[in-house]
């Protein structure tokens, strides 16, 4: 399963803000989030194709100067050992890279920063940070020790990153997503994704409402001051 | 208005208030049989054709005695002229027949007018007033292919090889473009108004100029109206004002030509205004015009902030939609990137801001001006590039008025069923079907022509009306647009290819159009009439070539129509389109489109479907400038779909079945079906195929697993 690329999007305006990218879907997760909506890749990667190196290096080429860099996204990518490997091969082509992960894997990730092979990192945060809501939200038991070490690491890095988490409003509510914004206080960016109820992995999900547009920017305001006003208190006190 | 009721000629009762057709009926209090006169047959064919008098005489009698055999009992105008046709073919008189023809809509399909809407034209809403524009429409119409084109132009747009759009607008021109400042030198004075404004003190009042100014254009032209530099011709107004007031102002121009749907038949103003982030190098030194008409003393190039402040506004307007975030249909917002656009200070937070509405609503084209052309977009589609002529007139900008008289697509697919794989045959064909556009063109040119010589006592009034020492429309500046649909069914009918399968294909494709292009060239030059291509936006046309090829060229048409055939669902691919469906990525749309549109001078665009996906406005941006830098592509817009629910009056992204929010089936799609955005349910059956198949680049694992469901045509 090493390397495994199943899916090739040529280019994404949505995985990376200001930049055009290409993204690459690897197998497997160590998750199972009741809302994921690329549970195929999860559950039967098998299903797909599993599509060359080569193509995917000739189509880039075909669009060289107007690619920005690759996305790199799954499942889960750092289940996979060779990732740096393929990170390489990309940045090879002088192309920037971004990694989605869940932060599960705080060696590999670590790795990866100390030989600036990546340039933006984009980790999901399922829920507060405790063992019971996290895992409920993953849908598997969390070792939520490996998680904090990968906040930790984003946080005390240089690198730009983001924390993204999507609510559902059956598993997070406000006072959840609140909570969750003050655990991770200092941190520079945390973005509300909204879920999307038409084919989510849980069956039960389906259908389910979202929370509504305004909420959804209701409650992304209200984060990022969260955000905003614990790092102005950090600042105040390194005063 | 004529009905069409007629007088009751064996019981003499339930007569009252029918009007007849005054050619041979006289109404009286007593209409019966003693009412009847011959004597009107035989004037009305004296009158209307060339027959002689004994002849019709003749046919008066026989008429009058084939009433009376019959025992009709209620005997209509329509009813008698139709019998005198009869006798006018008996004797081979088909010239004479043709002239006393009578135009009218049968009863059947009236009633089914007045009940049902109208689905030619997604931008008419069903109403009485939508009803009299059909019907004023449909009798033009008719009276167009009769009166106005020979008969082998009238039968090449029956029969599909052609098609003349707005036929039922035969007596307009086709769409305009000027500037405000027209209106702001000369106020209001338009021919028959009933009152007359001197130029406007306030910006209040200029708005309200432009609204009334435009509405009156609409009335004398079928398509659409543009305005030119919206934001820096209103700039001299704003001086002083607060940022409340400009964004007040702005938030009123939108929603003004918004609603405009109580004009012309119901029909929203299809209006362009054109946008600059930066002062056009060819206004910098003009003199600016502001409150009252006069001159401020200043250049244009004086008011940068002014012009700034005002567009970003109507920006923060378009965000947010009208009262229920709904995306605005009308006024569409054209904004020029040019190269001085990439050197005016703050050009990356603008491009960011219209990108995001670009994302969020739809709304914004980008038209790229590259180099040192300058360009208008006058109409839905046509911008050009200004000529040492038109810069001249650059400096009195009101004098900055153009035209295109009338619009014209040929059906490539045809050319190529005819051709069957010889290429010389097909280039011969482009040659005829362009010669017959050309033909089209000269036939209601010399018509507009015959209204516009009645100066202010015809009805072109307002485009004769003169103020600055030529009429307003200036007819020395029209275009002539020559469009074309379904360039990829027709290189696929010839090499067997779509545009998409193969550079072989693309390049043949580009190889045709090169061609037209140069047609277009040698026919301005022997007519000394500006022909241009076009990338028609074929709403309807794209829908009415697929069928017709259908009926006169199965069974190959069947494999090459696009849509669902089963359903009547058809279409062919637009302009120069490669396939909707098509899985190829934006990036690559953008540059195989763009290849031809430095051959089509009148507004070529790249659509980019967007569907449900919210990119990032930075990473649209990103697109936006490398369009310009590395790219010919003339224009891009970004289209999104949205759902709006009637029920909880929410709207959401994508094109749903029921409410994202409340579950309610009580939902109405919108998104844009050819050059703007309208409801889904109004679309004909063609768009309704075309747009089951639109690839949206929604992501990798969403393809082909979407929920576009919600599009089917509702049913009536």
């Amino acid at each position: 399963m090493l390397n495994e690329i199943k899916g090739f999007w040529e280019t994404s305006f949505v995985d990376w803000p200001g930049k055009i990218a290409s993204v690459i879907f690897l197998p497997l997760c160590n998750f199972r989030c009741p809302y994921c909506h690329n549970y195929g890749l999860v559950l039967n990667p098998e299903k797909y194709e599993t599509i060359s190196m080569d193509h995917i290096l000739n189509r880039l080429d075909e669009f060289r100067g107007w690619i920005d860099g690759i996305c790199i996204t799954g499942g889960e990518p750092t289940l996979h050992p060779s990732l740096p490997e393929l990170v390489c091969t990309f940045k090879a082509k002088g192309l920037l890279i971004k990694l989605d992960t869940n932060g599960t894997n705080p060696g590999i990730m670590k790795k990866l920063l100390r030989n600036r092979l990546i340039d933006y990192v984009s980790m999901d945060v399922k829920g507060p940070l405790d063992k019971t809501r996290y895992s409920r939200c993953a849908g598997v038991p969390v070792n939520l020790e490996s998680i904090k070490e990968s906040i930790l690491l984003l946080k005390g890095g240089t690198l730009p990153y983001e924390f993204r988490t999507t609510i559902v409003p059956s598993l997070l509510n406000e006072v959840d997503i609140m909570e969750l914004a003050r655990q991770l206080a200092g941190a520079k960016k945390l973005t509300l994704q909204n879920f999307n109820p038409s084919d989510p992995l849980d069956a039960r999900l389906k259908g389910v409402a979202p929370y509504n547009d305004e909420d959804l920017k209701r409650l992304q305001d209200k984060v990022s001051e969260i955000l905003q006003d614990a790092s102005e208190e950090v600042n105040e006190e390194g005063v | 208005m004529n009905t069409l009721r007629g007088i009751d000629v064996h019981n003499k009762a339930r007569m009252d208030e029918e009007t007849t057709d005054m050619a041979l009926f006289v109404r009286t209090s007593k209409e019966d049989l003693l009412d009847w006169k011959r004597q009107r047959i035989v004037d009305a064919l004296v009158k209307e054709t060339l027959i002689d008098i004994d002849t019709a005489e003749e046919i008066s009698k026989e008429v009058e005695i084939q009433i009376i055999d019959y025992q009709i009992k209620v005997v209509t105008a329509p009813l008698i002229r139709e019998l005198v046709d009869a006798k006018l073919i008996e004797r081979g008189l088909e010239q004479a027949r043709k002239m006393h023809t009578r135009l009218g809509v049968p009863l059947y399909d009236v009633d089914q007018l007045i009940l049902n809407p109208n689905k030619e034209n997604a931008n008419v809403p069903h109403g009485p007033e939508a009803t009299n524009l059909t019907l004023a429409e449909m009798i033009k119409k008719e009276y167009a292919l009769l009166n106005v084109f020979s008969q082998e132009i009238g039968d090449a747009h029956m029969h599909g090889d052609i098609h003349i759009h707005d036929l039922g607008f035969i007596d307009r021109p086709y769409c305009s473009g000027q500037s405000l400042e027209y209106i702001k030198r000369f106020g209001l004075n338009l021919p028959n108004s009933l009152s007359i404004a001197k130029p406007a003190k306030h910006p209040e009042v200029l708005l309200a100029h432009m609204v009334k100014f435009a509405a009156a254009l609409q009335s004398n032209f079928a398509g659409a109206i543009g305005w030119d530099a919206v934001n820096l011709f209103f700039a001299p107004y704003l001086v002083g004002l607060r940022d409340e007031e400009v964004r007040q102002l702005a938030q009123m121009l939108v929603f003004e030509f918004s609603q405009q749907a109580v004009a012309r038949g119901g029909q929203a103003i299809f209006t362009d205004i054109n946008l600059y982030w930066e002062i056009p190098k060819h206004f910098e030194d003009v003199p600016a015009i502001g409150p009252g008409g006069t001159y401020t003393g200043k250049p244009y190039g004086y008011y940068l902030e002014e012009a700034q402040r005002f567009v970003w506004f109507l920006f923060d307007v378009f965000k947010e939609g009208d009262g229920v975030g709904r995306p605005f249909f009308f006024p569409k917002p054209l904004v020029h990137i040019t190269e001085k656009f990439f050197q005016t200070e703050g050009h990356e937070a603008f491009l960011n801001h219209i990108c995001d509405i670009a994302s969020e609503k739809g709304n914004t084209y980008f038209v790229f001006d590259r180099g040192d052309t300058a360009k208008i977009s006058e109409c839905c589609r046509l911008s050009f590039k200004l000529e040492d002529s038109d810069l001249e007139d650059a400096k009195e900008p009101w004098k900055m008025r153009y035209t295109a008289l009338q619009n014209i697509t040929l059906n490539l697919p045809r050319m190529g069923y005819l051709a069957k794989g010889d290429d010389t045959k097909l280039y011969s064909n482009i040659s005829d079907f362009m010669e017959m556009a050309v033909q089209a063109h000269l036939q209601k040119k010399a018509f507009i022509e015959k209204l516009l010589s009645l100066k202010e006592k015809g009805p072109l009034a307002l485009l004769t009306m003169d103020k600055d020492g030529s009429p307003y429309l200036r007819m020395h500046r029209a275009t002539y647009l020559i469009g074309m649909l379904g360039l990829n069914e027709l290189v696929k009918i010839h090499t067997g290819e779509e545009l998409d399968h193969s550079e072989t294909a693309l390049k043949f494709g580009l190889k045709i159009i090169a061609h037209m292009k140069l047609l277009v060239d040698k026919f301005t030059k022997k007519h000394g009439m500006r022909f241009v291509l076009e990338q028609t936006p074929a709403e309807s046309t794209a829908y009415r070539f697929a069928k017709l090829d259908l009926r006169y060229h199965s069974p190959e048409s069947g494999h090459i129509v696009k849509g669902d055939i089963s359903k009547v669902e058809v279409y062919y691919t637009n302009s120069t389109y490669l396939p909707v469906s098509s899985r190829m990525n934006p990036i690559e749309r953008v540059r195989k489109e763009g290849l031809f549109h430095p051959l089509i001078e009148a507004g070529a665009l790249t659509h980019i479907w967007l569907g449900e996906a919210r990119p990032s406005k930075e990473s649209l941006a990103n697109l936006v400038t490398k369009t310009f830098k590395r790219t010919l592509n003339d224009q891009i817009a970004f289209s999104p779909e949205f759902t709006t629910c009637s029920s909880c009056g929410k709207t959401a992204r994508g094109l749903m079945e029921k409410c994202r929010y409340c579950g309610s089936g009580e939902v109405e799609g919108i998104t844009r079906i050819t050059g703007y955005f309208t409801k889904t349910s109004s679309w004909n059956k063609g768009k309704i195929g075309e747009l089951h198949e639109r690839f949206r680049n929604q992501g990798f694992f969403k393809d082909g697993e979407s929920d576009i469901i919600n599009i089917r045509q509702k049913s009536h």
